[in-house]
């Protein structure tokens, strides 16, 4: 079994977008239930021993559907509360524009929080080809040589191809062939790039920003077809987490009267991909899902997923 | 000195490679004649790309080649250079090369094609395929943002040419299909001044686009990698049966063409494979187009092969000679005597080459000096 936490509210006074405090609620709920630790600082110990750790966001939308900047910020306040410096924190994407107009101030001083682009002067990709399955490519040196450990941070949102834009896709983002890999719904490709050795190894944690979910038109913003979900999905199995952002797209397309994904010939099939060469679990059943539903105040009670 | 002061220094006759690839340095600087300057750009091309339509319900589907990607927005085909940018594609390439040399004409190889002169050689970063063995895969499996750019628009290339008296733009080195706009705007406008184009390809190109590029064309080199389509699904990733109605397209278009074929020991190298792509070859585009062998170096993806042994080229050479193919060299076999024309008629060494040196040329015209067997290409 693999657990999963999903971290919602739908709280009228949680103003959307959220803010750096709010999702300091809905970060210390989930970081919880997930550990089982007392507070989200001792959780983040619990999963992410000392180290510089990442954070590789989906900014590919700009500023109306990329991962926000106030949930990096909230993380980055609690991992610096692990006694971590702020400098061995990496906010992270494929390159530097995309996060500056995703709203990040880019730094790659030796002071602070780094937010940086693989395209910044001195990364690059990897010397040496990764190899896995129909994959191979050069992989993020952010990755491959600055991170110790790396958290996932995409946004939840419909994809063109792939069906499902969420943890395991963002992890195109680390590659430098990226176009090579959209044939077949992303599939295996999906997958397999997931399941590169860097990669698979530093990826510790799953945090799917599913606040407002476009369930349409993606991955591009498509501002009518925005859904406001309210809520995070939490995990450290990447397939998990993937398998409980795809139910909830499916429920948001078909409240909206959209077919579901599979009736569109985008059928989310990299995720059985996944599970098949033990990346995670994706079957709903082998899934330890605790769904919470928190107020203003931080309270949190047992919800349901919709 | 910085690098982009470097470039501006020596300018053209150079290569600007992504930063990483210093081993190309010494060539690079052979390559070194006089001043131009040239930037580095961080910018990539907003020009509208061609061959393409919009889809209905959003996205748009290229009609460039035949993988015909369909795009939605802010997401980009297969080969990587060419975004939907709100329903309207966009080449990022157009006027961007990361390459840039000049090389002997027979480098391409181009060996019937004006015989030891120079083409200003260019290329964009990005390809429409991904053969597990590139020699070039630093630029071709790269999209713009990781190779180094110069800024030169077509006018600035034909300007190059004229002033350094080059009679020849070779599109090469990656795949010229995918930076088709800057290609074609290039040629048509070195027409213009006498500047002929050739184009160094692997032919997976839609029909529309190829007969429209021919008319600014003056030759077409075509790797032909297999015969074989699984060879193309599995080794290439792209299609076999398009880039044989390609090779048929130039031939009948009387564009002048030239063959080779990478022999990759252990995936193209039998026997049957040569003689069935020695027969195709004949019957469809006729027993006097110049076909090269070339070898293969370990690269890319296929580190673990060795380099094809010289009795397997040659293995190749026989077979496709028996098969009645006038013309067959070996490439990257220096010194080999399979480098040189012959006349088919008298057997008169036409043109002798050492590597890309042409050591003496007997042709009188288009004609072999000793027997007056008109010889084809371009003389």
């Amino acid at each position: 079994m693999s657990k999963v936490v999903v971290v919602k509210s739908q709280d009228r006074e949680l103003r959307q977008p959220l803010t750096r405090a709010e999702y300091n609620l809905f970060l210390t709920a989930g970081l919880r239930a997930l550990t089982g630790e007392p507070n989200a600082v001792a959780a983040l110990r619990k999963l992410l021993p000392p180290g510089v750790v990442g954070m590789k966001t989906n900014c590919l939308a700009g500023k109306a559907n990329s991962t926000p900047v106030a949930l990096t910020e909230a993380l980055a306040d609690m991992l610096i509360k692990t006694d971590r410096d702020a400098n061995d924190i990496v906010v992270w994407e494929r390159t530097s524009r995309e996060l500056a107009e995703a709203g990040y101030e880019l730094n790659a001083a030796s002071t602070a929080i780094r937010c940086l682009g693989t395209d910044a002067n001195g990364v690059g990709y990897s010397d040496q080809f990764y190899s896995y399955g129909e994959v191979n490519s050069l992989v993020s040196r952010i990755i491959t040589r600055v991170v110790d450990f790396n958290i996932n941070l995409p946004v939840l949102k419909d994809h063109s191809i792939a069906g499902l834009s969420a943890g395991l896709k963002n992890m195109y983002g680390a590659i430098h062939n990226p176009n090579k890999y959209h044939g077949d719904n992303c599939n295996p490709f999906c997958a397999h790039v997931a399941n590169l050795t860097p990669i698979r190894l530093k990826n510790r944690l799953t945090i799917i920003d599913a606040v407002r979910v476009q369930y349409n038109g993606g991955p591009a913003y498509v501002g009518s077809y925005l859904h406001y979900y309210g809520g995070l999905v939490i995990a450290t199995d990447p397939v998990a987490a993937d398998r409980v952002g795809l139910e909830i797209l499916e429920y948001i397309r078909a409240t909206n009267n959209h077919p579901p994904l599979a009736q569109v010939e985008r059928p989310v099939q990299y995720l059985k991909t996944a599970a098949e060469i033990g990346l995670g679990i994706a079957e709903l059943d082998d899934i330890d899902l605790e769904v919470l539903d928190i107020d203003v105040t931080g309270n949190a009670k047992e919800g349901t997923l919709f | 000195m910085k690098r982009r002061t470097f470039v501006k220094c020596v300018g053209c006759g150079a290569a600007a490679m992504a930063a990483s690839h210093t081993e190309l340095l010494p060539e690079f600087m052979r390559g070194v004649e006089n001043a131009c300057a040239f930037d580095f750009t961080k910018q990539l091309s907003t020009v509208e790309a061609r061959y393409y339509r919009k889809l209905e319900g959003g996205g748009i589907e290229c009609e460039l080649c035949p993988r015909h990607c369909r795009v939605t927005d802010l997401e980009r085909g297969y080969c990587g250079v060419r975004e939907n940018r709100g329903d309207t594609y966009h080449t990022l390439v157009y006027g961007l090369p990361c390459a840039f040399n000049i090389d002997p004409i027979e480098k391409k190889p181009l060996y019937h094609f004006y015989p030891g002169t120079t083409a200003l050689s260019l290329a964009t970063a990005g390809c429409n395929v991904n053969c597990k063995f590139c020699q070039n895969w630093e630029i071709s499996q790269s999209r713009p943002e990781q190779t180094n750019n110069l800024d030169i628009p077509p006018a600035s290339i034909v300007d190059v040419c004229k002033s350094r008296r080059i009679p020849t733009i070779a599109y090469t080195y990656s795949e010229p299909v995918i930076y088709y706009e800057y290609m074609y705007d290039t040629a048509e406008l070195g027409r213009e001044d006498g500047i002929k184009s050739v184009m160094i390809t692997g032919g997976y190109i839609e029909e529309k686009p190829l007969a429209d590029l021919i008319r600014q064309l003056d030759a077409i080199k075509v790797d032909l990698k297999s015969i074989r389509e699984d060879y193309y699904r599995d080794i290439v990733g792209g299609e076999l049966k398009p880039i044989l109605d390609r090779l048929i397209q130039i031939k009948t278009a009387g564009i002048w063409l030239e063959l080779v074929y990478l022999v990759v020991p252990t995936l193209n190298d039998t026997d049957a494979e040569f003689r069935d792509l020695a027969r195709w070859v004949k019957k469809y585009l006729g027993a006097d187009i110049p076909i090269h062998f070339s070898r293969f170096h370990p690269q890319y993806l296929l580190r673990d092969l060795p380099v094809t042994p010289q009795r397997t080229l040659e293995r190749a050479l026989g077979i496709c000679q028996a098969e009645g193919l006038q013309f067959v060299y070996l490439g990257n076999v220096p010194g080999h005597h399979a480098e040189s024309t012959y006349c088919p008629k008298c057997g008169q060494i036409l043109i002798q080459r050492r590597g890309y040196r042409i050591v003496q040329n007997n042709l009188n015209g288009n004609r072999c000096n000793e027997c007056n067997r008109e010889i084809p290409g371009r003389f």
